[in-house]
């Protein structure tokens, strides 16, 4: 029964997913289900962590271009493809991860934003004979198609994306369960005290790290195999706001925030920037309007509301069954 | 072996290009120091100012009423974003700002695009003399671009170090409660440093505009350098800020000197290197006080 209800709430709410995929293009639910990976790694090191990263489109690149790396130029397994990605996603964080997570929350901010910008230049301009600059790399047709799931199908892509967006989910609620998710929330609050009782907040954090910029690496290969081709555009300073956006939209480190934002903020983009056609207007006013109203975003505004109003039909019920006995 | 004219004017860029990173990053790093606030829309204050210089010297075709019209309209969009929302997030903690000013920061670009547009402009250059010295032309513009740097260098030290408001600024950097304790009102020091840091910010943007093409992205562009140097200088020094933009100016320009993709990699390098050896940069204070 325990185990029933640990597992609940993410059948429950990736259930709502599939049922929304009836609704909504294919595309549209692909994306969504990209992006909320791409943003739960962010919202871990926000909410539970308590460091800001601005620097995420960097080891979104790092994993869409070891996939496109490989698919370009070596094989056409999109499994392989996503495996490698994350590996440089695990390499990558170990490389800089030691460097970073020493940092004051706000120089780890900047360094990352930096380190962002340092790939976006790297992969347009000094790597241009590689990455073939601006152009990016096509590689949609070379995808060989797999036996099981095959990943060259946007249909059968989604059922993939739903199933690992379902594991990663289960490992970050499975994560919030352990000790190491309770260090992970004392480094946030309280350091000293967690350095007194005798952790490393140093291990701590960089074991944070390198799981949240994974994370998001992995979203990065699903975006190479999902779209067929990786340019510098992924990683462009003007899209770096978009998972703190996204985490915050959603209500900073709630489970289910990242899922909620990336659905309110792939759908507001589709309609407002049709209707009005200047993005960032809406995305720069809405991001200061949250933050001004409480920074508590969707899911962290309902879910309290939702968890009364549950509990309450639940109380309600049960003195009217007493009654009947 | 480096040609000598070639490498002394690349020298000049740099400190050309330096001094705009200073006047940019400079404001960065006073509200900072003063606030604790990290105020990334400073960068949405330079575009203002670009394109205030471009759309002024259009009308009446005078560059330095360009400049002089984007520094008043800097400072007072400064001021209206301190009143409106920085007032309210004083005393959350430091990332809750960055993610606010980096919230104005974009939708300030999306109103830039709304009354300009997304075509770039250019700007043409105020002064098109050149100068031989020792051997090399030199554009007068960036000799000028230089002495006004230097001269607000000079300028905001003095403020600081000679008058009372400046004083009380200075004793808030370093401990803003005991400031408040002596009975000045700190909001007012606030308002003051915002308004400052708002019309220098615009102010490097409206020098940097003949130089470079206007468009709305410019700030996210400069977002990256305005960043590593306030990381290599430390956040909140103004001496720090000084040194760092002028490094990461002659990093820039002779890095593309030796090979060009390399000019926007190097300064990225010499930040790693300069954390891994001091984690609050060249300057910075170890401790965050707030």
């Amino acid at each position: 029964m325990g185990i029933l209800r640990w597992w609940s709430g993410l059948l429950l709410a990736f259930g709502l997913v599939a049922v929304l995929r009836m609704f909504v293009p294919l595309p549209f639910a692909n994306e969504i289900m990209i992006f909320s990976i791409y943003t739960i790694g962010c919202n871990f090191l926000l909410g539970r962590v308590g460091l800001i990263s601005f620097g995420q489109p960097a080891y979104l690149a790092v994993g869409a271009y070891a996939a496109a790396f490989y698919f370009y130029y070596y094989g056409t397994n999109p499994y392989v493809g996503i495996l490698l990605g994350i590996a440089a996603g695990i390499l990558v964080s170990l490389v800089v991860g030691p460097l970073f997570v020493r940092l004051r929350s706000d120089y780890f901010a900047l360094v990352n934003l930096a380190l962002a910008v340092i790939i976006f230049f790297l992969m347009q301009k000094v790597l241009a004979n590689i990455t073939h600059g601006d152009n990016g790399l096509w590689f949609l047709t070379s995808l060989s198609s797999t036996p099981v799931l095959d990943l060259t199908r946007p249909n059968q892509f989604f059922v993939f994306a739903l199933l690992v967006g379902f594991a990663v989910w289960a490992f970050y609620k499975y994560l919030d369960d352990t000790v190491y998710g309770a260090c992970c929330l004392g480094t946030k609050i309280n350091e000293d005290k967690l350095r007194f009782l005798g952790y490393d907040s140093f291990r701590i954090r960089l074991l944070a790290f390198v799981i949240a910029n994974t994370t998001t690496a992995l979203a990065g290969a699903m975006y190479a195999v999902y779209l067929g081709f990786v340019s510098p555009e992924i990683t462009s300073p003007a899209r770096a706001a978009d998972p703190v956006v996204v985490t915050i939209l959603g209500g900073v480190g709630t489970l289910y925030g990242p899922l909620v934002g990336a659905i309110a903020y792939t759908g507001m983009k589709d309609v407002l920037s049709k209707a009005l056609g200047n993005w960032e207007l809406i995305i720069g006013f809405l991001l200061v309007f949250i933050m001004l109203a409480g920074e508590r975003g969707i899911w962290g505004t309902l879910e309290p509301r939702l968890v009364g109003l549950w509990s309450s039909l639940w109380r309600r019920r049960s003195p009217a069954e007493g009654r009947e006995m | 072996m480096v040609d000598l004219q070639l490498l002394f004017s690349s020298v000049v860029f740099g400190f050309s290009l330096g001094s705009i990173y200073f006047l940019l990053s400079i404001g960065l790093s006073l509200c900072f120091g003063l606030m604790r606030i990290i105020s990334l829309d400073q960068l949405l204050y330079y575009s203002i100012g670009a394109y205030f210089a471009y759309s002024v010297g259009v009308l009446v075709d005078n560059f330095w009423l360009g400049v002089a019209c984007g520094m008043a309209i800097g400072g007072l969009a400064g001021l209206a974003v301190e009143r409106l929302v920085f007032l309210r997030i004083y005393e959350r903690d430091i990332t809750f700002s960055m993610i606010t000013s980096f919230g104005i920061l974009i939708g300030g670009i999306g109103v830039i695009k709304l009354f300009w547009g997304v075509v770039p402009r250019p700007v043409p250059v105020p002064i098109e003399t050149q100068v031989s010295i020792l051997d090399t032309e030199i554009s007068v513009y960036r000799l000028v671009v230089i002495a006004i740097a230097g001269l607000v260098y000079v300028g905001i030290l003095l403020f600081l170090n000679r008058t009372i408001i400046g004083k009380a600024i200075r004793a808030g950097i370093e401990d803003v409660e005991h400031v408040e304790g002596l009975g000045i009102n700190v909001y007012r020091l606030f308002s003051i440093t915002f308004i400052m840091a708002g019309a220098l910010s615009a102010l490097a943007g409206a020098l940097h505009a003949p130089l470079i093409m206007v468009d709305p992205q410019m700030g996210l562009e400069v977002l990256a350098f305005a960043f590593m140097i306030v990381i290599i200088g430390g956040l909140g020094s103004i001496k720090g800020t000084l040194v760092s933009s002028l490094l990461v100016g002659q990093i820039v320009s002779i890095g593309s000197l030796i090979y060009a993709p390399l000019a926007l990699m190097a300064p990225f390098a010499a930040m790693i290197v300069i954390l891994l050896y001091r984690p609050t940069g060249l300057y910075g204070s170890p401790l965050l006080k707030r």
